[in-house]
């Protein structure tokens, strides 16, 4: 029952295979993946021996890591909505009801949210044995790379059902598992990567697959008692989160609504009517809805980040201040993760939670709706994030060495804020675009990996080939917030102030903006060039929204 | 007040709604009648503007439903027959945000929520969650949230279906209130009962067309052959009652059981005053003579069965 006809199991891989977007996905990975391949070939048969091993251990590098991303990234997509899809959808007491055992559903929602996963990884292993016939590369080490992406996905995707069952919402759940499994992450790639084949070997054979079957049982055992008892199947009065009520119990961070920074993203409800000229649906957004699944996801993100942030700042502003930039990449990440929970389900839920057309029928016009939705998710993603950027203030006012150059810091923080202003955009247009908040949110983060990730990715892959110029590299990444802030010179001698006649061209952070041969020519570093095209980016994603929230929503009621 | 004329809505190859027109007049209260997916809902979030039609017009107070939607919106209060309310807002709060969203003075919105709640009986829920109310209370807010901006015109898409019976003889009583203070109702129910001595003209619709519209007398009228008189007599007069009204010209059968005679009646209202007139000069005693009505559900039935075509 648990493997073979298992009904859970049936019913989800009839719903994803049913569309052609399965097969199709898969295509296009294995496409690229190819393309790599094809493109990455060494060419010629006189190329030496050496060099050929060499490139088939980058090339095989590329892959792990892509798909190592690809894992840790999808796992929850596919995972984390799976439990909460069931809340939402109020089918969860439906299935608890039935005679299915709790291990049954778990298996069933495991398999299903991996499968596909686990068939794209499988699929890219003819690929990989090309790597292999290059030379140079052992077997144990294609099996022992697959075997840690296994383990990687699937004590990912129990991650993703744990805070499924613990969350009402599929955003809190998918938040939640994406900050506790971005460090695991991280940690597993430096420890089955590193340049010691005995680290590597030990960890990768040895350490984690006892530690993650250990993990597996201990999820599932946790995983299963809340099924077993759930307390969270829903009457009509449960819903009702009371905040007085929920912080006399909630453990570590307690959100004030009357106190500062609290207030800043959850200021206190109101009570009294609202003036008048007050924009509704701000007002509403900002006090009840975005903290209406009560505060515990958020509580636990705050929590996570500041703690992450201690060992970070201490290494990366206090011990070697130069890497400054890698403290904002952080900050950055954190918007990334953060920002779309708040904008990318505000159009979607609104009809999911069936209460557009109840909107749609007053007399607020749809850029009013609109840029109040963008509004409410700006402030909120805006302020958390900034939350992190008082440990950047503290090392620039304890540490000579940066406080002769506080304009970085001010760079740092224009850098952070147009990042938090393009994931909120992006998040609402894909909410104006998308039908349903999972599809959203999963929208959202593969354009948000496509401008801000990818371009780092296929740097770090062109920096191989050794065929491109730097510029041309440093133009690649200009979409990307990471580049943005990597390219702020904090490597050069202090005190040189404000004056970038001043700095040498470093070709690998400058890109010409005149066309060749015309003079003077006019260098620009890749975060000057990152801070001009995104507010004109943004207010085009601004436009999109606006036009498909008039013409899909607005004016037709999401039915015509 | 509400016109729509030859509105066709089509999606893809699936015809929701075929060529419908109908008109209701200020102060009337019109039920829209049909089974499920008839495109009842579609012509009313048609009315509300929330759907662009394939091809056909509405208008509403004299405004343009595809062209002057904002005007439509102030003059409409619409309660769609799926709602939600948002989370983590107090009612006052949520009754608030329409009022503000309809551009309701702040001076003006403490009286109207006020009136509202107190008109609908939830004063007392005041200060409760709205995510937290049972079924029967949120109709009621939504109901509430309709009304704030005080429109003369109301669109409501079946908004007793789920509640209880009392719940239901509530929200009857409620209707019945607004419809004496004057507001022109399109309302859509399952309930024919309910709508049968409420509404002052009913609309039967049937996969995307009209079959039906006037006042539920007209349509009785238009599918009946012949109508149905119920005498009761007292007991010692039940034979010769019996053959009196046997040997009238306008009366085709007669069939009598207990005190009671009833009988198929081919005339007009006059031939009717006739009979009874003659029974009593015959010196039977009448208890009591009248036409017995058909049901709204009769009346369904037979047009959405296909007897009137």
């Amino acid at each position: 029952m648990i493997l073979r006809d298992n009904p859970v199991l049936t019913r989800e891989l009839l719903v994803t295979l049913r569309s052609p977007r399965a097969f199709i996905l898969q295509l296009l990975y294995i496409c690229a993946l190819g393309s790599l391949v094809y493109f990455y070939w060494p060419a010629g048969e006189g190329s030496a021996h050496q060099a050929k091993v060499a490139e088939a251990r980058r090339l095989f590098d590329i892959f792990f890591l892509g798909q190592f991303f690809l894992v840790s990234l999808m796992a929850p997509t596919f995972a984390a909505g799976s439990i909460t899809g069931e809340k939402e959808r109020k089918t969860y007491e439906l299935l608890l009801a039935s005679p299915l055992r709790p291990g049954t559903i778990l298996v069933g929602k495991l398999l299903s949210s991996l499968g596909y996963l686990v068939i794209l990884i499988i699929s890219s292993l003819p690929l990989m044995i090309l790597c292999y016939l290059l030379g140079g590369l052992l077997l144990s080490e294609i099996t022992r790379s697959y075997l840690v992406l296994i383990l990687a996905a699937g004590t990912f995707g129990l991650l993703s059902i744990a805070c499924s069952s613990y969350f009402r919402r599929t955003s809190s759940a998918l938040v939640v598992s994406y900050l506790v499994i971005l460090p695991l992450a991280v940690a597993c790639v430096v420890l089955t990567r590193t340049d010691n084949v005995q680290v590597r070997d030990f960890v990768s054979i040895a350490v984690l697959p006892p530690w993650c079957l250990a993990a597996w049982s201990v999820l599932g055992i946790l995983v299963n008692a809340r099924l077993l008892r759930p307390p969270d199947v829903g009457s009509e009065g449960k819903d009702v989160i009371d905040e007085e009520e929920e912080m006399k119990y909630a453990i570590g961070v307690v959100i004030d609504r009357d106190l500062f920074p609290d207030k800043l993203f959850a200021p206190a409800k109101r009570t009294e009517l609202m003036p008048d000229g007050t924009n509704p649906v701000l007002d509403k957004e900002l006090r009840s809805e975005i903290f209406s699944q009560g505060t515990l996801m958020l509580r636990v993100v705050i929590q996570v980040s500041m703690l992450l942030s201690i060992p970070l700042m201490a290494v990366l502003l206090f011990l070697r201040s130069e890497l400054s930039g890698y403290y904002v990449s952080y900050v950055l990440a954190f918007n990334l993760l953060v920002g779309p929970v708040f904008s990318s389900g505000s159009i979607t839920q609104e009809r999911e939670r069936q209460t557009l057309s109840l909107l749609l029928t007053t007399l607020l016009k749809p850029g009013t709706i609109v840029l109040a939705k963008l509004l409410a998710a700006l402030r909120v993603s805006t302020v958390l994030t900034f939350l992190l950027t008082e440990q950047m203030l503290l090392a620039y006012l304890l540490l000579p060495e940066l406080r002769g150059r506080f304009w970085t810091l001010f760079l740092f923080l224009i850098i952070i804020a147009m990042t938090c202003l393009a994931t909120s955009t992006i998040g609402l247009m894909c909410s104006a675009l998308a039908r349903r908040t999972s599809v959203a949110m999963v929208m959202t983060y593969l354009s948000l990996l496509l401008l801000f990730v990818l371009p780092m990715g296929l740097g770090w892959y062109l920096q191989g080939l050794n065929t491109v110029s730097k510029s041309r590299m440093a133009m690649l990444t200009v979409t990307s917030p990471f580049s943005a802030a990597m390219s702020v010179p904090m490597h050069t001698s202090r005190g040189d102030g404000w004056n970038i006649q001043n700095l040498p061209i470093d070709e690998s952070v400058m890109i010409p903006i005149t066309p060749k041969g015309f003079t003077p020519e006019i260098w620009l570093p890749v975060w000057a060039v990152f801070l001009l095209i995104y507010p004109p980016l943004c207010l085009v994603f601004f436009g999109i929204t606006y036009l498909a929230f008039r013409w899909r929503w607005w004016r037709s009621g999401g039915l015509g | 007040m509400i016109e729509v004329q030859h509105f066709t809505k089509h999606y893809g190859d699936f015809i929701a709604v075929d060529d419908l027109s109908f008109t209701i007049g200020k102060g009337e209260t019109f039920g829209f009648i049909g089974p499920n997916g008839a495109g009842k809902s579609t012509t009313i979030r048609f009315l509300a503007t929330l759907l662009r039609p394939t091809s056909g017009e509405g208008h509403v107070a004299g405004f343009s439903v595809t062209s002057e939607p904002m005007a439509v919106r102030r003059v409409i209060g619409f309660m769609p027959d799926d709602f939600g309310v948002y989370d983590g807002m107090k009612v006052w709060e949520f009754l608030d945000f329409f009022a503000v969203a309809y551009e309701i003075p702040r001076s003006y919105r403490k009286k109207i929520i006020g009136e509202v709640l107190e008109l609908l009986d939830l004063t007392h829920k005041r200060d409760d969650y709205v995510n937290g109310l049972s079924k029967g209370m949120k109709q009621r807010l939504c109901l509430a949230k309709t009304l704030v901006h005080d429109p003369p015109v109301l669109i409501l898409d079946e908004p007793a279906s789920g509640l209880d019976p009392r719940a239901r003889l509530e929200m009857k009583a409620l209707l019945n209130e607004l419809r004496q203070m004057g507001k022109t109702i399109l309302i859509s129910s399952h309930i024919l009962s309910e709508l049968a001595d409420f509404c002052t003209s009913i609309g039967i619709i049937e996969r995307g067309k009209l079959l039906a519209a006037g006042s539920i007398r007209e349509i009785q009228n238009q599918i009946r052959s012949h109508r149905v008189l119920k005498v009761r007599v007292l007991d010692e007069s039940t034979d010769r009652a019996a053959e009196l009204l046997r040997a009238d010209s306008s009366i085709r059968m007669v069939e009598a059981y207990d005190h009671t005679l009833s009988a198929e009646f081919e005339g007009q209202d006059r031939d009717m005053a006739r009979v009874l007139d003659r029974l009593i000069q015959s010196g039977i005693t009448v208890q009591s003579f009248a036409e017995e009505p058909l049901s709204l559900e009769e009346v369904f039935m037979m047009i959405t069965k296909g007897i009137v075509a």
